[in-house]
């Protein structure tokens, strides 16, 4: 892929605004409609919280039709003072550019990496552009851990419903932790902060051309983070309530975008997690405090119908992977129905487990493998409804943190097939 | 000596101990060609088993479902063994060839020609066959996949159908390359594959009118009517 700051337009833009301290980016596509709100959120944030610092604001949109770009370049804060801030001192530059490459957020991200490492910023946020929630206080959360706190990564830390977030809860927080040893409780928020340290050397590492450049760099960017040992934090940043998602997304396409990008990874720092046996805290920034969340409604019946579904007809696929204890209890809880439907976390754990080793050893197309993990997620996700339907949040936490407890307590598992 | 032993008998017997004088030497490099045909062949079997050893051929054809084929065609032998097998075969008879060739018989040497000019089309005959059957589990096991994602109650019966019509389709490639009838396969397997799409088409024509009707308005009066399954979970 061409490089961004090799392109004449963008290298004169840099070079008239020189140096930076902060940059943010904020990838795009078709979202004329939020980007405003995002866009003057990062404005106020870095008015209010650095005034003194040089700060650029990086918008790496992948060809929107709508006018996601021209709202970036005219969106504005007119009248500071309506928000109590005074003027700032130091410049505030904005670089709207299309990202090159192939079509994904991991290209648009690489963008705002090269411009970072162009500009020489110290600290570094990036921020969804969907983003209804967004405050100017993320900005001091996500940068001030970076320039005033020594720490190379900060991961976002949200309130969100205990149903929203399933794939997080169910696979990649516990996964990561167990497998990492660091409790970041969002491994794919989305919004992070970030050394202009770590910029560079994400910038150095050859993935551009594969999957991470399409999907999957979040997870990818937390997991880089974690396995060389840069110093990593997290911060409370509130709700995260963004623009409604496609209604037609597909569960399984999604499920394959993360725990292939998981998977990957394990490949990858291998030697790192199989010498990881307890789980640490990170630091945590921000003043936690309670919100309203939107309620969220399951149609438990349907789901375990999903389930069964799945669990007749894939038998075929799954024979090639899944213990055969595991098949036996998938056959014994598809007659079920919602009264008796547990989904226990060491069966789930062996599950995953199976399925990772699955991807590792190519037992099949790594697609089919994934994608066949759809019918025992949404199995999963029925059970844990089911289990913590009178939960409060609290309480719902507590039980992700048994369910990772679970996740650990079965590591040797995983280490001794590996090969 | 008497003329007429001397026609009959010496001057036939002298030609024959001539001609076999000629002939001797094409019949000692046909088993010269034979005998280092046969040792050389057996030298590439066994590296060739030793290299796929080293490469892992076997697991590669146990994930692509080579291995599973073999079994139900009674065949045990692992897949390396058995292409170490294919190549001595191929080798063995490439010598053979040679060493007809080497004899000048010209009936034998119009017949090899007419076997050389054939032995591609067996080649890309199996090609064809045995890719048919790989790419076959594979979007069978896509289409199986994606069925249960969908929630389509019988899927397995569809990812089989799959399967089966493109191994169907490519054996009937293999069958025409082979020249084997023809014209039979070719229209046996048009109306077959016809026959199949329009029962298809009558069947979904009449029993999922109302499912397809259902389907277009639920699509055309857009994501409101989503709630009625009631499933607002953000996965991500």
């Amino acid at each position: 892929m061409e490089s961004v700051i090799l392109r004449r337009d963008i290298r004169q833009r840099i070079d008239a605004i020189g140096e930076a301290d902060i940059l943010v980016g904020i990838p795009s596509f078709n979202n004329e409609k939020t980007i405003g709100h995002v866009v003057q959120a990062v404005q106020a944030g870095l008015h209010k919280y650095f005034p003194d610092c040089r700060a650029v604001l990086v918008n790496s949109d992948g060809g929107s039709r709508d006018r996601t770009r021209e709202v970036v370049e005219q969106t504005t804060i007119d009248n500071f003072q309506s928000i109590l801030l005074a003027h700032r001192v130091k410049s505030f530059h904005k670089i709207v550019t299309p990202y090159h490459g192939i079509p994904g957020k991991g290209s648009a991200f690489r963008t705002i990496f090269e411009i970072a490492a162009a500009l020489g910023a110290k600290a570094c946020a990036v921020v969804d552009s969907d983003l209804r929630s967004i405050t100017p206080e993320w900005m001091d959360l996500l940068i001030r851990p970076v320039l005033e706190g020594g720490f190379d990564y900060v991961a976002p830390y949200y309130l969100r419903h205990k149903y929203d977030g399933t794939i997080t809860n169910m696979i990649v927080y516990p996964l990561t932790t167990t497998l990492y040893g660091k409790r970041i409780r969002q491994p794919i928020g989305g919004d992070f902060g970030f050394s202009g340290k770590l910029a560079s050397f994400y910038l150095e590492k050859d993935v551009w051309e594969t999957d991470v450049a399409r999907y999957g760099i979040d997870i990818w960017m937390t997991t880089t983070a974690i396995a060389n040992g840069f110093n990593i934090c997290q911060s409370f940043l509130g709700a995260k309530i963004h623009d409604a998602k496609d209604p037609g997304a597909d569960l399984s396409a999604m499920l394959h975008q993360v725990c292939s990008s998981v998977f990957t990874l394990m490949d990858e720092y291998q030697e790192m997690w199989k010498g990881v046996r307890d789980i640490e805290d990170v630091t945590t920034f921000g003043f936690r405090y309670a919100v309203g969340l939107e309620p969220v409604n399951v149609n438990i019946d349907a789901m375990i119908e999903k389930f069964s579904l799945g669990v007749r007809e894939l038998g075929v696929v799954w024979d090639a992977f899944l213990p055969r204890g595991v098949l036996w209890f998938l056959d014994s809880a598809s007659g079920n129905g919602r009264e008796k439907f547990v989904f226990p976390d060491d069966i789930w754990v062996e599950i995953i487990y199976s399925f990772a080793l699955a991807y590792h050893e190519k037992v099949m197309h790594h697609e089919h493998i994934i994608r066949s993990l759809t019918p025992l997620y949404i199995g999963k996700v029925a059970a844990f409804v089911i289990e913590t339907w009178e939960m409060s949040s609290e309480e719902v936490e507590e039980r992700l943190e048994k369910l990772c407890r679970t996740f650990m307590d079965f590591k040797e598992y995983i280490i001794e097939r590996w090969e | 000596m008497n003329p007429f032993i001397e026609r009959y008998f010496l001057e036939p017997g002298r030609e024959f101990f001539q001609k076999l004088l000629q002939f001797l030497p094409n019949l000692f490099s046909f088993l010269i060609i034979i005998a280092v045909g046969i040792i050389i062949a057996n030298i590439l079997r066994l590296l060739c088993v030793r290299f796929l050893k080293i490469v892992q051929f076997d697991r590669g054809c146990e994930r692509v479902g080579v291995d599973q084929m073999l079994k139900k065609g009674g065949l045990r032998d692992m897949p390396s063994h058995l292409t170490g097998r294919v190549v001595y075969w191929i080798l063995i008879s490439i010598f053979l060839i040679m060493a007809l060739n080497s004899l000048r018989v010209p009936s034998v040497e119009q017949l090899m020609t007419r076997f050389l000019l054939y032995l591609p089309n067996v080649f890309v005959a199996v090609f064809v066959a045995v890719m048919g059957y790989l790419v076959g589990n594979f979007l069978g096991r896509a289409a199986l996949i994606a069925a249960v994602n969908a929630g389509i109650p019988f899927s397995r019966p569809i990812g089989q159908a799959v399967k089966a019509g493109i191994f169907v389709l490519a054996l009937t490639i293999a069958m025409e390359q082979l020249g084997i009838g023809r014209s039979t396969i070719t229209v046996a397997f048009a109306i077959l594959f016809g026959g199949v799409v329009l029962a298809l088409a009558i069947a979904f024509g009449l029993g999922g009118r109302d499912m397809a009707r259902d389907y277009l308005e639920r699509r055309l009066s857009g994501p409101a009517e989503k709630k009625e399954n009631g499933d607002d979970i953000s996965h991500i």
